[in-house]
């Protein structure tokens, strides 16, 4: 049958089931809407070149948490590994790029071990069947002393240029987000992309249907493992040097963004472009607090309050009606 | 007649011995006696009565843990809870109670307060567990970071130290606690209709709602419970402490739930039990020891906890194949 649409045909199909699956995160777009004009009615350097270069900057690695979670809850798992993850990302870096592996080879070494770190988790989950908050929990202990091995306290360095590059004044975290957010719907078109919702919502209807179950569910803790890394390398060009605990703050902040953003806990509910509104949320929350002067001890109080409002008003409503 | 009576024992033995607390009772058994051959100084009476010692705070804060994650939900709080035990009582020590209880209940009032209001966020305000008791973990490390700043706060509290440091009888009082701890939450669990409730509720609540549980109130009574038991395990730390700090809870947030899964209650909730959880806590203490006998560096030390903790649930921890 499907010879039969034709390429134009599934053009016309394609923007309204997108629309469609807009409808659950409409609100919280307006939101983020809402947020970004005051934010830039507040702070109008958030228009010139550089001002949007350092508000990007401040987004990118946890809307790259955000999505590492969001995949992983899609599936119906989740990480509490990713904080450790993001320092082991960062270590890896800030030890690798000065030394004889040069910014390639120190690239390839943080891509790989995420790659590595996250398969493995998949398949302890997956093929052991251990129960994932249980495993990456006792990862984030494995992950965060390795991490702790490899640089036992703050230090290492990232090569100047590749800092300014990443982390100066132009919008190179920007490209790579859009980079990002075009290759995650590349792989929603590859079978194993495919697979990876119906993998979520019905395990066993899906596997019934000859869907790779748990090839999905393997992928994913990988591709999520690779964006946390990733996640490190950004933060160690930011900061100019590597910190073994600088990741702590991003499994909880990874976990809100993406529950903000209307993914489910049961798996194969939600959207990425919520997950992203939603990190993209808590980022302009966490800079407004910065900016009225909040002290950091105020803004854990000020966030722990505002996750709960966040997620509980939406659920309040809906039990009204 | 006595045929059919002896394999009626002979199979209430089988159960018993394929139960998983008894698994784990086993494996605690084999890494002691492992242990007391490998390192002299491990079987020694007075060294066993220390780990069970230290075992009490992960078996109080496992308590809780075990009742919340029964009913289906997950208390990722309970670090931050001790830490706010273990901060505020000494902040609180009244002088005009030379006994130091009223400092104590007023503590445990509290921490059962904060355990409510996570009960309330999930069974009201229908936030996911996880989220709620995450967040109220921030919420609660600003606060108290707020409330004692940076600097160790010293115990004064006659109860606490009492708690911390006395052995009537030869057996550490926190010992005493836990094991009247135990059969009280042994009791509620399984031979109360809270308990009968809780089970019910984290197997199917959609089911118990509709056999007339109430799951608002059972949510809360978990949450509350949990509360209680991790606000009790923080005074027990600090009576052994003798200081209390921010921080000091950490390290139990990751055992309460191993302990718990350890154990063989499941972390999908509706079965288990907390006989489990207790040789669970044990072992976890035990593997704690022996890292500590190894002197590795920190890095080390956490790479190999967390591989323990992993190998250990690939004993006992596997779920079952749900195709």
């Amino acid at each position: 049958m499907s010879t039969v649409v034709s390429s134009s045909q599934a053009g016309a199909l394609y923007w309204p089931v997108q629309l469609r699956r807009n409808v659950g995160v409409r609100s919280l777009f307006a939101v983020v809407l809402a947020f970004l004009v005051a934010y830039g009615v507040l702070f109008p350097g958030l228009l010139t070149a550089s001002g949007f270069a350092k508000f990007t900057q401040s987004w990118f690695p946890l809307a790259l948490v955000a999505m590492a979670q969001a995949i992983l809850m899609l599936t119906g798992g989740i990480s509490l590994a990713i904080g450790a993850l993001v320092s082991l990302g960062a270590v890896i870096a800030a030890t690798t790029m000065i030394g004889p592996l040069g910014v390639a080879g120190g690239t390839a070494a943080v891509a790989l071990t995420g790659v590595g770190i996250g398969a493995a988790t998949g398949f302890i989950v997956v093929k052991l069947r251990l129960p994932a908050i249980v495993v990456t929990l006792a990862g984030s202990f494995i992950i965060g002393g390795a991490a702790l091995l490899i640089l036992p306290r703050p230090g290492g360095a990232i090569p100047e240029w590749l800092s300014d590059l990443l982390a100066g004044n132009t919008p190179a975290a920007f490209v790579l987000l859009v980079l990002v957010v075009l290759l995650w719907k590349l792989y929603l078109a590859t079978p194993l992309g495919l697979s990876l919702y119906a993998a979520g919502e019905n395990p066993v209807g899906a596997y019934r249907s000859g869907v790779p179950v748990d090839g999905a569910r393997i992928a994913a803790y990988a591709i999520s493992g690779l964006l946390c890394t990733g996640a490190g390398l950004f933060v160690a060009a930011q900061t100019g040097s590597g910190d073994p605990v600088i990741g702590s703050a991003f499994t909880l902040n990874s976990i809100a963004a993406a529950v903000l953003g209307g993914i489910g806990f049961l798996g194969g509910q939600g959207t990425m472009r919520g997950a992203l509104a939603g990190s993209l949320l808590l980022s302009l929350m966490i800079s407004v607090m910065f900016f009225l002067g909040f002290t950091p001890v105020a803004q854990y109080v000020a966030q722990g309050l505002i996750i709960i409002g966040a997620v509980a008003i939406p659920q309040f409503r809906k039990v009204q009606q | 007649m006595t045929a059919r009576k002896e394999s009626a024992r002979g199979r209430r033995a089988l159960t018993i011995l394929r139960s998983r607390p008894f698994l784990t009772v086993a494996i605690v058994a084999a890494v002691w006696i492992a242990a007391s051959f490998a390192s002299r100084g491990f079987g020694a009476y007075g060294h066993l009565r220390y780990l069970v010692e230290l075992g009490a705070v992960i078996g109080l804060v496992a308590a809780g843990q075990t009742f919340v994650v029964i009913a289906g939900g997950i208390d990722l709080s309970v670090a931050a809870i001790v830490t706010v035990s273990a901060v505020s009582l000494p902040l609180l020590s009244l002088q005009a109670d030379p006994t130091g209880l009223t400092a104590v209940l007023a503590v445990l009032a509290l921490t059962t307060a904060i355990g409510l209001v996570n009960g309330l966020g999930v069974a009201l305000l229908r936030v996911h567990p996880m989220i709620m008791t995450l967040a109220m973990a921030t919420f609660l490390q600003g606060l108290l970071i707020i409330i004692a700043g940076g600097s160790a706060v010293t115990a004064e509290n006659p109860l606490v130290r009492w708690l911390g440091n006395a052995r009537p009888a030869g057996i550490p009082a926190g010992v005493l606690l836990w094991v009247a701890i135990s059969v009280i939450v042994l009791t509620t669990m399984h031979a109360t209709s809270l308990g009968a409730r809780i089970f019910a509720m984290g197997a199917n609540p959609l089911a118990a709602a509709l056999s007339g549980v109430s799951v608002a109130s059972t949510t809360l009574a978990v949450y509350g419970i949990s509360g209680f038991c991790s606000g009790l395990a923080g005074m027990l730390v600090l009576g052994m402490n003798g200081q209390g700090y921010v921080g000091i809870g950490d390290p139990y947030l990751l055992a309460s739930i191993a302990a718990v899964v350890l154990g063989g209650t499941s972390i999908l909730g509706g079965l288990g039990t907390y006989a489990g959880t207790i040789p669970g806590a044990i072992l976890l203490v035990t593997i704690t020891a022996l890292i500590t006998v190894v002197n590795a560096s920190p890095g080390w030390r956490s790479i190999l906890f967390g591989s323990l903790i992993l190998g250990l649930l690939l004993l006992s921890g596997r779920e079952q194949a749900r195709r």
